[in-house]
């Protein structure tokens, strides 16, 4: 069934590409079950190709059985197993808990009776006695249960067979093969040694033998691991009969537009339509400079008749400084631009900010991508030859009071060194390594990377270069006025007493008094430690585990690095990051500007690179990566050829072909706002006319701009924090988070800081209700005019109340004349009272038309409303009921308020349509 | 396929897929390892805890580890007094507490080496010494992905905020509801997000309806896209909370009988105790309070006896009786405190500085033995005597009353697999 499954598929579709080895007679490689048929057989056995892989896929050296940091029973493998040397000597050499094969009587060995059951074991059966399986083991105790010889074990690639699969319908099989290639010229069939995985089990599942099978419609990767080779191959199965010639012709004006629908015609999508001019406005305002249009920007734009308007605006959009300040953000979220991890004690929260405004800087004028990395990587505190005392006196004119030199203008940023988080040459390797090449390499850190190439010699290697990199107080080389002269001077000025909490208080006074005057303090720094001292001291050295050994720095995936010839270790680093072969660098960059456009990187997550996930559209994240290399790493090239596309303007509506499609791009994904976007876009909806005007001028009033996580507690912070604003502490993106909670609704909803912004009637935060019930208040003269009414009324009462005194008494009393007079006074109250409440009447009535003329147009608050938020007018239907809903209401502005309460928690207004 | 269930590493994708299908909290990760580790437990006594920060690291040679026989330099000014548990003795200005000392456990000669505030507390919060390269959720966010609260009650609230408080890896869903100020005594609590202020239940009604007629826009998509349905879930709970009858009246402090507002005092930790019960009692299922004052580092004595000791007797008293007579001592788990003990040796300036290495910790309800002492220190308070008591045990027996098994794994969203607290033992003498 499988083999004419097979060939059916190689001869019906040409998609399914066929490698020349798959052509020759595959028989001519034997598999693992054919050579160790036999207790007798004669095939050789290499630890590290055949014994090592087949306890990994037995399950052995899992996390749960042999691979946990303790091991289990007494018996310990590498997770992944990776460790050669130790898992040889866990078996052959474990002194402690036995040596688990015995020599002389290879079918006593532990290490076959405890798989086989033949000796009691918690992990059960993983090994069938007189299997294959079995009989390899056990050929390569009898032949010594040796280790490999070096050239045994140098990897060279995996090959699986087929390359791809398309399937034409659910629950179809297709077997794959596995070869290795290995660097001395063997090549072997290792599909029975290799663990499969699938990346998504709805699309299709593999067996242990590596058998796929379809599931449903939709396309992903099978991944194949075997020693070092960690090998993906796209699978799918159409998800319409719409493939190929069936596929309706689509115009593509932009190459990522042909390289996306040529995607889509493979697996049956078909896009959706482009989207309306109004949510491409809204759309392409917020994704790229995290700010609401206004409501004047949405009717100029509706009304502007040019075909190219959508061009048009992405290319203003670029100039804005809105633009830039939400990039900064963006890249500080990268690298990781946390106030309270920077190195400084006193100018911490000046140095993020400093931080924030170099980069901001350079995306305003947008230098080139390459250029500002290699300003941050190749950062050191002291700019060319400067003395220490020159760089002191030259640090304190950034923080001076008057006229501070601006440090924007500075052409490196240390700050990314100096944090305190990062202070290990690992800890630096690893965020080196997810903020430029987006690439989590931590699992390497302790076992072998279980998606990756990367081993712990790997990651060791790696850090390798981050070991000279110091900040602080330099001591490597001599210097008259250094930091320590310079401290015992102004300590020895004040009399400073370290045991005095006092006596600190006063230095950390003296120290920022002479900053704020430009005056030189010992400030610490970055710097690169001269090769010299790097040379292993013999006193200090300890004899900790072995990882004192002095290791060659090797770039990931790249060769060793020799750095006597270079004087700044980071520097090869850098060179390898530019050159055009380099494939993080640029990729890590171009998926995360895609994955900020589209809720979902070409690679996803955006920042975990590695083989076992690779790209849903290689040729595209080629196409856009190789574009952003030779248009010299220009930021806004990329950001204006995203945006331009169909892709991105296709609307979110789907058809029945791409509804389930999350990872082709063929609709817009519904992506709720970032948090800094979110908080600026509600101060921006509610606020009053100028206010709104402000928000795109003023940085430093915006959420997106440099309000730092550093310094500033308080209400801005409980909705940055909710929305999930990240706090630049671990090294991965997701620490930005877009998902829906509770509390988020709850604070839209109901919470008094939200509500307090729709009404503020007062001072800096006035709102925009607050501002109309403002303009249509009477004036004050008026005011104390009409206030007057609730006195007459007041009198009314009065009269009243003294007319039945009189109507009383009149009753009461016999003489005639008596009752007359009473008669007579009733009379004149009434008279008072009719002439109060005329006066009244009267004032009611000015009222009246007062308000009447005063009155705002409703329809126009209305279109107002829904331009602030949901940046487009009201629907008909919409207009109607909110006519009513307004009429219903307290008050005209009482009515609209409710309608802007509504619209903000629409969630047409908080997700990017 | 067995085989990748059994052993390897769950990719991050995985996890991302799983969690977002699972949307309630549970992931199905979650499930099976629980389901394969056997740990769905039912019976566990503690159905809810409450959480007690002593902020600043009480000194434990003043409150309930007095060293009467230590020297001068160590020994402090207090007195022990006798409690209602022949042998359990502890400081003379706690007499509440010793008049109800059979409700709670004292752990003593509990240890650990974070001298800093901020790693302390995380270390106390979580049950995880900190890691640079990780953030451990703290029990509430645990506690409350694992226990489902009924719709209408906030699962987890901190009285008045907890500035330390991480979800952690476990994300955003799972932070507290923050009071934002201290309950007052027969007074209604506001609370951020829950309380109507300036607005009435009408408005509220009259709002949603009209938010109803205006959020449409993607209701083509009905409950395919995640995004617009899981929005579409929290604005119903949303609702359901700010409408809730029973959550009103929990912050409402008017609502409590005489007999049990005579248990407290009308400071706000009392009063933060009180409602802490009242929350417990409407179906939440973790509660902070928190009591701070007790960074020592001068005048220890004269501040202790003064200010925080009485509030810190009047609370927990009113707290451990309270909950035993709203018949809620047995299920619910209450822990109490602080980031470190304070330097046995008295400093210059009558004070003790951060100290570590020696501290004490108090359990009551949820299945704890009460009335009794667990673990000891040295004879000058300097350390653990024998038996060092670590900060993952303690949390390990907290989880362990809360029917959590502490070794169970969650998945960071990079995919790495972490135990809820991987070194804690459960201290049995406890449970």
């Amino acid at each position: 069934m499988r083999t004419t499954l097979c060939a059916l598929l190689v001869g019906l579709l040409p998609a399914l590409a066929v490698s020349p080895v798959f052509a020759k007679p595959v028989g001519e490689l034997k598999t693992p079950s054919q050579r160790y048929a036999s207790a007798d057989t004669t095939e050789e056995v290499s630890f590290r190709r055949h014994v090592i892989p087949l306890f990994s896929r037995a399950g052995c050296s899992g996390r749960e059985c042999h691979g946990a940091f303790a091991g289990q029973g007494g018996f310990s493998l590498s997770l992944f197993g990776y460790d050669f040397d130790k898992d040889h000597k866990e078996i052959v050499a474990d002194e402690a808990d036995g040596i688990r094969v015995e020599l002389d009587s290879p079918t006593d060995s532990l290490i076959l009776l405890k798989p086989t059951m033949q000796e009691r074991h918690k992990g059960k059966e993983r090994i069938k006695l007189g299997s294959w399986e079995y009989n390899l083991v056990l050929k390569w105790i009898k032949d010594g249960a040796k280790i490999d010889v070096k050239e045994t074990g140098a990897f060279g690639r995996l090959e699986i067979l087929p390359k791809e699969i398309v399937f034409s319908k659910a629950n179809q099989e297709v077997q794959l093969k596995v070869l290795c290639h290995w660097e001395d010229g063997t090549v072997e069939d290792v599909t029975q040694l290799t663990r499969f995985r699938t990346n998504d089990e709805s699309v299709a599942e593999v067996s242990d033998t590596g058998v796929v099978k379809s599931l449903s419609g939709g396309d992903t990767h099978i991944v194949a691991f075997y020693d070092n080779g960690v090998q993906p191959i796209p699978v799918m199965l159409p998800v319409s009969e719409k493939v190929g010639d069936r596929f309706p012709k689509i115009t593509t004006n932009t190459k990522i537009d042909e390289l996306v629908v040529n995607k889509l015609r493979k697996v049956g999508i078909i896009p959706s339509e482009l989207c309306t001019d109004l949510e491409f406005l809204r759309r392409v305002t917020l994704d790229m400079t995290g700010t609401l249009p206004s409501p004047e920007e949405v009717k100029a734009f509706q009304a502007n008749p040019s075909a190219n308007k959508r061009t048009a605006k992405i290319e203003e959009l670029l100039e804005r400084d809105t633009y830039a300040a939400w990039w900064a953000t963006k890249l500080n979220d990268f690298t990781g631009n946390n106030a309270q991890q920077i190195g400084d004690r006193y100018y911490r929260n000046e140095q993020s900010r400093q931080w924030y405004d170099w980069v901001r800087a350079r995306i305003a004028k947008n230098e080139p991508y390459d250029k500002m990395v290699a300003g941050i990587v190749l950062a050191t505190s002291r700019q060319g030859n400067q003395s220490y005392l020159d760089y002191a006196r030259q640090m304190s004119t950034y923080y001076k009071k008057s006229n501070p030199r601006d440090f924007s203008k500075r052409e490196t940023m240390p700050h990314y060194w100096s944090r305190r988080n990062i202070r290990k040459p690992e800890e630096k390797a690893l965020s080196f390594a997810h903020a430029f090449l987006g690439v989590q390499i931590q699992c390497a850190q302790c076992h072998k990377h279980p998606f990756d190439q990367w081993t712990q010699q790997d990651f060791n290697q790696f850090q390798a270069f981050f070991t000279g990199i110091q900040y602080g107080n330099r001591t490597d080389i001599k210097e008259d006025v250094n930091y320590r002269t310079m401290s015992a001077q102004i300590e020895k000025d004040i009399g400073y007493d370290r045991k005095k909490t006092e006596s600190r208080r006063k230095l950390q006074n003296e120290i920022k008094k002479r900053v704020s005057m430009g005056r030189p303090v010992p400030w610490q720094e970055l710097y690169v430690r001269k090769t010299a001292a790097r040379k292993p001291n013999n006193r200090k050295k300890k004899t900790n585990t072995g990882s004192s050994r002095v290791l060659t720095p090797k770039i990931l995936g790249g060769d060793e690095v020799h750095l006597t010839e270079y004087p700044d270790p980071r520097a090869p680093l850098m060179e390898w990051m530019r050159s055009k072969e380099n494939p993080y660098f640029a990729r890590a960059f171009v998926n995360r500007v895609w994955a900020n456009y589209f809720g979902r990187g070409i690679v996803e997550p955006a920042d975990d690179m590695n083989l076992a996930n690779p790209p849903s559209n290689g040729e595209l994240l080629d196409y856009l990566a190789d574009g952003f290399v030779e248009n010299g790493y220009d930021m806004k090239w990329l950001h204006k050829t995203i945006a331009s596309s169909d892709t991105y303007q296709r609307s979110w509506r789907p058809n029945d072909t791409n509804k389930l499609d999350e990872k082709n791009f063929s609709k817009m994904k519904l992506r709720r706002l970032p948090a800094e976007v979110v908080a600026d876009a509600i101060n921006m909806a509610v606020a009053g006319e100028k206010r709104v005007e402000k928000f795109v001028e003023d940085m430093e009033e915006r959420m997106i701009g440099p309000m730092l996580t550093g310094g500033n507690n308080g209400r801005a912070n409980y909705a940055l924090s909710l929305f999930g604003k990240p706090v630049r502490l671990t090294n991965c993106d997701c620490e930005r988070t877009s998902d829906p909670t509770l509390l988020q609704t709850l604070y839209t909803r109901n919470d008094y800081d939200m509500l307090g912004k729709i009404d503020s009637n007062s001072g800096k935060s006035m709102s925009w209700i607050g501002e109309l019930r403002k303009q249509t208040a009477p004036d004050r003269k008026l005011v104390s005019k009409f206030a007057s009414i609730a006195s007459l009324k007041k009198r009314v009462k009065q009269f009243e109340t003294r007319q039945a005194g009189y109507q009383r008494t009149r009753d009461k009393v016999k003489s005639e004349q008596q009752k007359k007079r009473y008669g007579q006074q009733v009379k004149s109250m009434q008279k008072q009272i009719d002439r109060t409440q005329k006066q009244i009447n009267d004032l009611e009535k000015e009222r009246r038309a007062h308000a009447e003329a005063n009155k705002l147009d409703t329809d126009d608050l209305i279109e107002q409303t829904f331009l602030r938020t949901v940046s487009r007018p009201p629907t008909k239907n919409e207009l109607t009921m909110a006519r009513e809903d307004i009429a219903g209401a307290k008050t005209q502005l009482d009515g609209v308020r409710d309608l802007l309460w509504a619209m903000l928690n629409t969630k047409e207004f908080i997700i990017n349509h | 396929m067995a085989n990748h269930m059994f052993c390897d590493g769950v990719a991050r994708r995985d996890f991302l897929k799983v969690g977002a299908l699972a949307g309630a909290g549970f992931s199905l990760a979650d499930y099976m390892a629980l389901a394969h580790a056997g740990e769905l437990k039912d019976n566990a006594k503690g159905k809810a805890a409450i959480f007690v920060r002593l902020a600043g690291g009480p000194s434990h040679m003043d409150t309930f580890d007095l060293k009467p026989n230590a020297p001068d330099t160590h020994r402090g000014e207090f007195k022990e007094i006798k409690t209602n548990v022949p042998g359990v003795r502890f400081s003379e200005h706690l007499p509440k507490l010793a008049k109800c000392a059979d409700k709670f456990a004292i752990l003593r000669g509990v240890s650990h080496t974070l001298a800093a505030h901020a790693l302390g507390t995380t270390y106390l919060a979580t049950g995880n010494r900190p890691l640079p390269s990780i953030q451990f959720p703290s029990y509430g966010s645990v506690v409350s992905k694992l226990k489902e609260a009924p719709k209408d009650i906030p699962p987890y609230v901190s009285i008045p905020r907890d500035i330390n408080n991480t979800t952690g890896f476990l994300g955003l869903e799972y932070g507290p509801f923050e009071t934002g100020g201290s309950p007052r005594a027969n007074r209604r609590m506001d609370v951020r997000g829950l309380t109507l202020r300036g607005i009435t239940l009408e408005d509220v009604e009259r709002r949603q309806n009209m938010l109803q007629r205006y959020d449409n826009a993607f209701a083509s998509l009905g409950s395919s896209d995640q995004t617009v349905a899981g929005m579409d879930k929290f604005s119903q709970r949303a609702y359901d909370m700010i409408r809730s009858n029973r959550t009103r009246d929990a912050f409402d402090l008017t609502k409590e009988s005489a007999a049990i507002t005579r248990n407290f005092d009308d400071q706000s930790f009392s009063q933060s105790c009180l409602l802490a019960t009242r929350l417990v009692e409407a179906g939440s299922k973790f509660v902070t309070i928190q009591l701070g004052g007790w960074d020592t580092h001068n005048d220890n004595w004269n501040r202790l006896k003064t200010r925080n000791l009485p509030a810190l007797d009047a609370g927990l008293a009113g707290l451990f009786n309270t909950l035993e007579d709203k018949g809620l001592l047995g299920s619910t788990t209450v822990f109490v405190t602080g980031e470190f003990g304070r330097t046995p040796k008295i400093n210059q300036r009558t004070g003790r500085d951060h100290y570590p290495r020696a501290m004490f910790c108090l359990l009551a309800g949820g299945g704890i033995q009460g009335g009794q002492v667990v673990g000891e220190s040295d004879a000058k308070g300097e350390g653990p005597k024998d038996r060092k008591i670590t900060p993952d045990d303690v949390a390990a027996t907290f989880y362990h009353t809360l029917g959590i098994n502490h070794r169970q794994e969650f998945h960071t969203p990079t995919g790495r697999p972490v135990m809820i607290t991987r070194y804690g033992n459960v201290i049995r003498e406890l449970v």
